[in-house]
């Protein structure tokens, strides 16, 4: 049975899980795992106000869900959905959610954890650091010698 | 032929520009794009190690050849979540 795949990208921080059918454990399995990224508070112990995230659309909805599919397959998993902001999200706000869906939690932490560390190497999807200290006419993401390419969540 | 390469994110800081131009033979491949790119673009020279090139939305083969009208993507440094 293939699994299913939603992949959503949404201009703000991330609303609560949607609760959906389709990531409810309906699929006859006894897993369901939620993962959020948040935006830290520190990078590089200098104090964030926000992050900036970028995508390359259409390419970026492609490779989620390739992604996505290509997880689901590997780790026999029932369901994978993913939201991921772009746009500014504030500290503390939710810019990426995973839910996988399972028979059982061994594999669905394992398709969480090759889901996340595939999509932050392949995925074209981008953060800036809007500096707390940054000038407040400006919206912070700086152009100054320290790009972030550390994850955020 | 000049290629636009479009940039984002770090790379786009780097560069001051959400895309720069390169100046290169006709039909390039994605090698010698980026072999190029990192010559007359050295604020971006040190990041394309980890950096592939998209065309068309696609992350292009290295031998392939880049044609006039691609949409062409330097994709580096990726680190959502």
């Amino acid at each position: 049975m293939n699994a299913q795949v939603t992949v959503s990208l949404r201009s703000s921080p991330l609303s609560p899980p949607s609760q959906q059918p389709s990531q409810r454990s309906s699929l006859g399995g006894g897993a369901r795992l939620v993962f959020e990224g948040v935006v830290r508070g520190q990078e590089a112990g200098r104090e964030l106000r926000a992050l900036a995230y970028q995508a390359y659309e259409p390419m970026t909805t492609r490779e989620l869900r390739r992604l996505a599919e290509e997880v689901a397959t590997a780790h026999g998993v029932l369901g994978v959905h993913v939201e991921h902001s772009v746009g500014t999200v504030p500290v503390g706000g939710v810019s990426f959610r995973l839910v996988i869906l399972g028979k059982h939690r061994a594999e669905a932490i394992a398709a969480c954890d090759a889901f996340i560390a595939r999509m932050k190497q392949h995925v074209p999807l981008w953060k800036l650091p809007v500096w707390a200290d940054a000038d407040a006419d400006s919206d912070g993401a700086s152009n100054d010698d320290r790009p972030s390419d550390q994850p955020g969540g | 032929m000049t290629v636009r390469v479009l940039l984002f994110g770090p790379q786009a800081a780097l560069a001051g520009a959400s895309a720069v131009d390169v100046t290169v033979a006709d039909a390039p491949t994605p090698t010698g794009l980026l072999a190029a790119l990192s010559t007359q673009h050295p604020s971006l020279a040190d990041s394309l190690g980890a950096s592939r090139l998209a065309v068309n939305h696609e992350f292009a083969d290295p031998a392939s050849a880049i044609q006039p009208g691609d949409e062409v993507a330097l994709i580096g440094m990726v680190s959502g979540g």
